[in-house]
């Protein structure tokens, strides 16, 4: 028989139709399992195969969608009887062109960081399933029923890990078109042709008629055969039955228009039966075949949608990455994901359209701080990433765990660098850099480097990385150092989009020790745009690049109306920069929490008194009027927290002037909450109360274990411990916490606080105070550290 | 696959009230109480909610003494064997804000803490004041008694597996449960309302 991946390439096959649904109605009851039924009523199980086989479907399902280790104890055994059930149909009815998909769907947890799930389980769980249907036999993988991009991923992954099977993959799609967890099918495209799967496409959830709004979009994105299998219509009770609300005439009609625009591979989810199938393969059968041509679009994506590099400039935010960026490498050789995360929310706002992730420093494990920002950045926001690496290892497991097809960051025209990085983006799937550079160096002149870029370019092709995948990234070196650097990146962006090869730029290098950076980089970013470039790494927060970027679109006609350019030019003409009204003192401004002015009054208040003048004369003043207006409750929660946060964004000033030697870090709290409690509002609010106040905060998160506690405590020989706890539940963790700490180390105090604690409470556990709301905490770490 | 007899409601963020009690409530502030911040928040949220909820009407059997028997689970309870006294069915409902609500929480809570409280609290109060929306829609010309949570009293979280299942709910609103039998989108309600025999 032949190999399921040539047929689906010279014609239209069919998928079978619904499974739990027929069988309910062959006695199945609502509640029950229908897998179960593989090892108690096997001979229902053939009988439903046989009769999808003989309405002329190609592929059956195996009754395995529910099974995984989690739901079935005796999963392996559902597995193989489900298996021999579909083997038996085929060859009881013993023609040709028959395959076996083994059936694969969600294991109904949500993945990290939004779920519990966490990556490596789900794959787990997968490849549990996935050996055992390789050992019995089948012809192919399907993934199917999918509401979520990344659990899609964990068990493509799976099954690649683990056989050499065809996978087909569908997802369900909602009436606004985007799976449950938020990815459009250019995404899921993206993702899936990333990963190399033989099919794509949707089932279940919808009807075919509200299925032909989404085809046009795979139609148009997909170099992959297209998979179409609709519920039949919406489930209705009527007279007390259920019923579908699309009959097999009306189903079949659909699936027609279907095949016309683009669907290669039919078939039927819930409510759909044999002769739905039947009708479907008699209307479609004799239309004209034509399988996805190969699309030569340019696609990274995150878990929600693709970004196409192509005519429209692509910015790639540069601010995460440690070279020249003191703040940042403290906050890696701290691990303080919130300075980074804030760096990713920051340059999102400013609609970058992807984000370079570098975390490379040589002090710190670089392969687990990628990991972790990778994660967390995917957290707080949906702008596709940039895997910024020289670590072949940091690499693969950051495109593991990364949710979508990230961009990679780089490979060279050197032997090492090609036969480590190719193979990686082969398995996973990415955009990717080519930097043209090879052991003899950057050469010094256009053709050259075009040629070491045609070197990449043909040897990913071996890989199966296609052209289209590979960005060429002719390297600007300093003018001042380089003279002509400018002119000849310049002519080498020329040659390779000549090529038809798409480029990008890590752009501000251009400018590197010169005074005035930014004039020099954005003038070069135009020429560059003009020559063809495609995306610039750079900095979003140089309003030069910005004025550039939305001029040159308005200029090309890539900015219809001109509206995204008036929207900016409008917003630049509103932020009046460093307006200082002279009504709005300082204190004024920390009490009403007014941010732009607390900045400029903290700086012009620099120009005239010192440092610590303007912590004690002007911010402490204000943050205690709003503190006591709070406890007095002529104030409220939301306000005191703006005032709060526009004090630390004042300290962050003065801090610019004070030598770090100088800077008062005697001052400090642990903050955790406790083991076992993930409600950290509270903790968190104590904690900008605290950073307003002054004080340096070590913060542990939450659901943190009391040893890492009492560690950290230790490791900054920090003497004062907030906890705190919202669950009833976790206070005996409250209490071993101190135990622990008072075990340790007597002269640590603890400070206690959060929704179940009261005074009483708090005296039984130990506590040495307990803080009523986050006031009362600041309060007493003030006395604490004043006594 | 979806049971069929399961009905879902949504509604568009202009159609929902955010209960100003609720909210104040949250916020720790008066029934009055207003702030740019608090415009800023409300504008986010609504253009990031997407009001679901799912339901059935189902029979309760209350024949033996503090079990409450259902097609999902027997709820073993006093607190919800009372509060369904007079009752022979029940509407039982799952509602959520949506997993988008999540990720904006996520993204507040590395940016602004004052942000991140007040979006928070007006997340809790929209998805109770969505439920009572969704409430009102079911009962239209019924009686019912005062809805009734999993948590509340002496029922056990627990009963939160069964009852999401029945309601097929991680299909029609994709809410998952974790090992703590928390739901994800965090802003999510499941209920029980018990329908009172004329």
């Amino acid at each position: 028989m032949k190999d399921i991946r040539e047929l689906i390439k010279e014609k239209r096959v069919y998928f079978d139709g619904g499974t739990g649904t027929v069988l309910q109605k062959k006695g199945l009851k609502s509640g029950e399992s229908p897998e179960m039924w593989n090892i108690t009523q096997p001979h229902k199980i053939v009988t439903l195969h046989k009769s999808y086989l003989k309405a002329g479907a190609n592929i059956i399902k195996t009754n395995t969608f529910g099974i995984n280790r989690n739901k079935f104890l005796n999963y392996a055994e559902l597995i193989r009887k489900g298996i021999e059930c579909a083997k038996k149909a085929v060859e009881e009815v013993g023609e040709d062109e028959k395959y076996i998909a083994f059936d694969m769907g969600p294991t109904g947890k949500l993945l990290e960081p939004l779920g519990d799930l966490p990556f490596e389980e789900a794959v787990s769980i997968f490849a549990d399933n996935v050996k055992i249907a390789a050992e019995c036999g089948v012809d192919l993988i399907l993934i199917e029923t999918m509401n979520d991009s990344y659990e899609t991923k964990a068990a493509v992954l799976a099954a690649k890990e683990n056989c050499d099977l065809p996978i087909f993959v569908t997802n369900v799609y909602d009436g606004t078109g985007k799976l449950m967890t938020g990815a459009d099918p250019k995404a899921m495209i993206a993702m899936l042709e990333g990963l190399g799967v033989d099919g794509l496409g949707m089932n279940c959830s919808l009807g075919p008629d509200k299925m032909l709004d989404i085809i046009d979009e795979f139609a148009k994105y997909s170099s992959t055969p297209i998979i179409v299998n609709p519920n039949a219509g919406l489930p209705e009770v009527v007279d007390g039955e259920t019923v579908f609300n699309i009959n097999e005439d009306e189903f079949s009609d659909y699936m027609v228009q279907m095949v016309q625009r683009g669907a290669t591979i039919l078939g039927g989810c819930c409510g759909t039966t044999p002769k739905f199938i039947q009708k479907t393969i008699e209307k479609t059968k004799d239309l004209p075949y034509q399988c996805p041509t190969e699309k030569d679009f340019t696609m990274v994506s995150s878990y929600t949608h693709a970004v196409m590099i192509d005519k429209d400039p692509i910015l790639i935010g540069e601010r995460i990455n440690p070279t020249g960026k003191p703040k940042l490498k403290e906050a890696l050789r701290t691990g303080d994901l919130n300075y980074i995360l804030n760096e990713a929310v920051r340059q999102a706002d400013k609609n970058v359209h992807i984000l370079d992730v570098n975390v490379g420093l040589p002090e710190i494990d670089e392969t687990e701080m990628m990991k972790r920002c990778v994660s967390s950045i995917q957290a707080v926001t949906d702008v596709p990433l940039q895997i910024d690496t020289t670590k072949f290892e940091t690499l693969e497991q950051a495109m593991r765990i990364y949710n979508g097809k990230p961009l990679v960051n780089s490979v060279n025209g050197t032997e090492t660098s090609m036969e480590n990085v190719l193979p990686i983006v082969q398995k996973y799937g990415g955009g990717l850099i080519a930097l043209t550079i090879d052991e003899k160096g950057i050469p010094d002149n256009a053709q050259d480097r075009a040629k070491i870029a045609e070197k990449i370019i043909k040897r990913a092709a071996e890989y199966g990385i296609s052209k289209k995948d590979i960005i060429v990234d002719p390297l600007a070196l300093t003018i001042s150092s380089n003279p002509e650097s400018a002119v000849l990146t310049l002519e080498s962006i020329r040659l390779i989009r000549a090529m038809g090869v798409k480029t990008s730029l890590g752009i501000s290098n251009i400018s590197f020790g010169l005074p005035q950076r930014n004039l020099v980089t954005s003038t070069f970013y135009a020429n560059a745009l003009q020559s063809g470039l495609n995306c610039a790494i750079m900095n979003p927060f140089a309003d030069e690049m910005m004025n550039v970027y939305y001029a040159y679109r308005a200029l090309n006609q890539l900015d219809t109306g001109c509206v995204d350019y008036i929207n900016y030019a409008s917003a630049v003409q509103g932020t009046v920069k460093n307006d200082v009204k002279t009504e709005e003192t300082l204190h004024i401004c920390i009490v009403k929490g007014l941010k732009d002015g607390a900045v400029a009054q903290t700086r012009k208040l620099l120009e005239s008194i010192s440092p610590l003048d303007v912590i004690n004369k002007h911010i402490v003043p204000a943050l205690n009027e709003i503190g006591t207006a709070f406890e007095q409750k002529k104030a409220y929660l939301p306000q005191l927290l703006m005032s709060a946060e526009t004090a630390s964004l004042s300290f962050e000033e003065v801090k610019k002037k004070i030598p770090s030697e100088q800077a008062d870090k005697s001052k400090a709290i642990v903050l955790a909450t406790v083991k076992g409690d993930i409600h950290d509002i509270g903790k968190n609010i104590v904690k900008v109360l605290m950073e307003s106040y002054g004080f340096t905060v070590y913060d542990l998160g939450r659901d943190v274990p009391p040893e890492k506690i009492v560690e950290c405590a230790l490791e900054h020989k920090c003497k004062l411990v907030g906890l705190s706890a919202l669950m009833t539940t976790t206070v005996p963790s409250m209490a071993e916490t101190i135990k622990q700490l008072n075990e340790t180390d007597r002269s640590i105090k603890t400070l206690v606080g959060g929704a179940v604690l009261n005074q009483e409470y708090a005296d039984m556990i130990g506590a040495d105070f307990y803080g009523a709301d986050a006031m009362d905490s600041v309060r007493f770490a003030e006395k604490f550290y004043s006594d | 696959m979806r049971n069929s007899d399961i009905s879902i409601i949504t509604a568009k963020a202009e159609n929902i009230e955010i209960n100003k009690n609720e909210l104040a409530l949250r916020l720790k502030t008066d029934r009055g109480y207003n702030s740019e911040l608090l415009e800023k928040c409300r504008k986010r949220f609504n253009e990031t909610v997407e009001y679901k909820c799912a339901y059935i009407r189902t029979e309760v059997d209350l024949s033996q003494e503090n079990i409450c028997k259902f097609d999902f689970a027997e709820i073993e309870s006093r607190n919800l064997y009372k509060n369904l006294q007079g009752c022979r069915e029940a509407f039982v409902m799952a509602v959520t804000t949506g997993i988008a609500v999540d990720r904006l929480l996520k993204k507040l809570n590395v940016i602004s803490q004052a942000e991140h409280f007040v979006t928070d609290g007006l997340s809790s109060a929209a998805v109770e004041s969505f439920c009572d929306y969704a409430s009102d829609i079911m009962k239209t010309g019924i009686k019912c008694a005062n809805r009734f949570s999993p948590g509340y009293g002496d029922v056990s979280l627990e009963v939160q597996k069964p009852l999401l299942e029945r309601l097929c709910a991680f299909e029609t609103l994709g809410i998952t449960l974790n090992s703590a039998y928390l739901m994800t989108p965090v802003k999510s309600i499941t209920a029980i309302m018990g329908i009172i025999d004329n």
